[in-house]
């Protein structure tokens, strides 16, 4: 028997309602199937308006979704409701685009990062101090950090608080959205090894929402594309970048330097 | 001769904690109808030496350079007269260059009106044969609608044309199709390569992506910490660069190594704005730094129109 994969998406349709009266609009998902497995990275790519946005908030439980089924960790998604699916969503940790937004101003990085612990329940005291510590190391930064604040920090700096804040509960998914996109390339380089050395380390299954294609292929371990609603293509990200099926990824491919991928 | 002579440019900015050198040493060389790339990370002193270009450095900055000339005129003085006659800018959010609770009739007008001497009903015409002129289909419709109703590349398309109303023929573009699609962007840079062909426009293309001086750029200038560093044909630049800063931000780039490989990280930050330097701004993060490097300014290297600033023999690159 195959391992339950970590995420199992089936025929999900979302969509936007006008208004009680108005008519059916296109739905912003159109009927998405697509699986990730324990221990990989999925990268989904799509320009705005491509649906790319609701099919995470869809996963994250933020939005209601019309049909279609999800199964996270082999539970089924959407069934559960109140205390049940407060707990469950502990499973899933979100790193966003910009880290200045995503973290509070006013915390030090270590409240920063005792937030979601205390949140789900857990004391104060030493061992939670230790865990922050090792979550800091972990993603790369120095112990002095924890009496910072978030101005304090680069933008690269700042990222990697987001990535421990997302690991505190330690989350068997990793949720990223745009993650390097407001960053500069040798910090983006910086932060595409970290997600690498965190997937080894602990595991983790990652969903990797960008429009820079180049990036998520490097990255991920198959591939979604995504136009108006609709998934386009799906698969392993060497097939998909070798012989890409359509027009449209062909042309995200095409743009600027000719030597990539030889 | 350029139309755009920069040699040495510096900006610095005084603040109570001392001046931060936003601009330290930049020289840019742009002829008559290229599309030049300057290229470089936050805080390289990109977006800087594209204000002083258009007279925009903030209150009490100072600006020094043993030349700064747009087709023969001292841009020290003059950059605020050229600026909106000979100089346009094009901005990396037309939703935020936009007045979203005026008309694109009433914006463009506006602009036509202040450049030029023409009746009511000419103007209008004008606006629809630039709108036009940008690929806007149905340039009437266009014409009466508000921004909010209009896509982002449209929207950019918009103040494409509003650039083109004021009479400018040197456009400076600050990451023109960052805010953008990738598609719509590369229609967008299509767009200003046309516009230069057809009317010998001059575009200066500030930018951090690497892919968008492949696509768009003539030539290319790469900033480091304020500093032009490296300068020279697109093809030249990206495929042999002779700055080490170069070569390692196009290794860092995610398809320079195999799929799942460790990327080429930069190790360490760019130097303090506010810090004095001498000899090469680079040394501490260069892989091949020698001890001359932080201690002389480096020599220019090259050949033809392709020069770096290196202690490094040319060979060793």
């Amino acid at each position: 028997m195959t391992p339950v994969p970590m995420l199992d998406v089936d025929r999900l349709v979302i969509r936007y309602r006008a208004g009680l009266f108005a008519a059916r609009p296109k739905p912003a998902v159109n009927g998405a199937s697509f699986r990730l497995e324990r221990g990989e990275t999925l990268g989904i790519v799509g320009e705005s308006g491509s649906g790319k946005t609701s099919l995470l908030r869809a996963i994250l439980r933020l939005l209601p979704v019309e049909s279609g089924a999800i199964r996270l960790d082999g539970q089924d998604w959407l069934a559960l409701k109140g205390d049940a699916l407060r707990k469950a969503r502990q499973k899933i940790g979100v790193v966003s685009q910009n880290p200045f937004l995503s973290l509070s101003p006013r915390l030090t990085i270590e409240e920063i990062l005792a937030e979601p612990m205390l949140a789900a329940g857990q004391q104060r005291g030493p061992a939670m101090r230790e865990k922050i510590a090792a979550l800091l190391s972990d993603c790369g930064l120095p112990a002095d950090f924890l009496t910072r604040r978030a101005r304090e920090l680069s933008g690269g700096q700042a990222q990697r608080v987001a990535i421990a804040r997302a690991l505190a509960l330690e989350p068997g998914l990793l949720i990223l959205d745009e993650p390097t996109s407001a960053l500069d390339v040798s910090v983006q380089a910086q932060i595409l090894n970290l997600l690498s050395d965190l997937k080894a380390s602990r595991g983790l299954s990652m969903l990797f929402v960008t429009h820079n294609l180049k990036v998520v292929a490097h990255i991920s371990d198959s591939l979604l594309v995504m136009r108006r609603g609709d998934v386009i293509e799906f698969g392993r990200t060497e097939d998909v970048i070798g012989a890409p099926a359509e027009a449209y990824t062909r042309e995200l491919l095409s743009f600027g330097r000719h030597d990539a991928f030889s | 001769m350029p139309l755009l002579d920069v040699r040495n440019l510096s900006v610095s900015i005084p603040t109570p904690d001392g001046d931060v050198h936003a601009v330290r040493s930049v020289s840019l060389q742009i002829e008559r109808g290229e599309i030049h790339g300057v290229i470089g990370e936050s805080g390289c002193g990109k977006t800087m030496t594209g204000m002083a270009t258009l007279g925009l450095v903030p209150k009490g900055a100072r600006i020094a350079a043993d030349r700064f000339h747009f087709d023969g005129e001292d841009l020290g003085a003059n950059a605020a007269r050229l600026r909106g006659r000979r100089i346009g800018l094009i901005s990396q959010d037309p939703a935020a260059a936009l007045n979203p609770v005026l008309s694109i009739a009433r914006q463009l007008d506006d602009v036509i009106r202040t450049h030029r001497d023409m009746p009511r009903q000419a103007r209008r015409a004008e606006a629809a044969s630039l709108l036009a002129a940008t690929g806007l289909p149905d340039p009437e419709r266009v014409l009466k609608s508000y921004p909010h109703q209009l896509s982002g590349g449209m929207q950019q398309r918009v103040v494409i044309a509003q650039a083109l109303a004021t009479g400018a023929d040197f456009l400076i573009a600050d990451e023109p199709t960052t805010a953008l699609d990738v598609s719509v962007g590369a229609q967008v840079l299509a767009l200003l390569r046309r516009l230069v062909t057809e009317r010998g426009l001059t575009v200066l293309m500030i930018t951090h992506d690497m892919d968008v001086i492949a696509e768009a750029c003539d030539r290319a200038t790469v900033l480091y910490a304020g500093r032009s560093v490296e300068t020279g044909p697109v093809g030249a630049v990206l495929r042999s660069p002779g700055h080490p800063y170069t070569r390692a931000l196009l290794s860092a780039l995610p398809d320079a190594a195999p799929h799942g490989a460790r990327l080429a990280a930069i190790d360490g930050s760019i130097p303090p704005p506010r810090s004095a330097i001498t000899g090469c701004a680079f040394a501490p993060r260069c892989p091949q730094a020698m001890a001359v490097c932080s201690a002389a300014v480096p020599p220019e290297r090259g050949r033809d129109t392709h020069r770096w600033l290196c202690h490094l023999p040319e060979d060793a690159a």
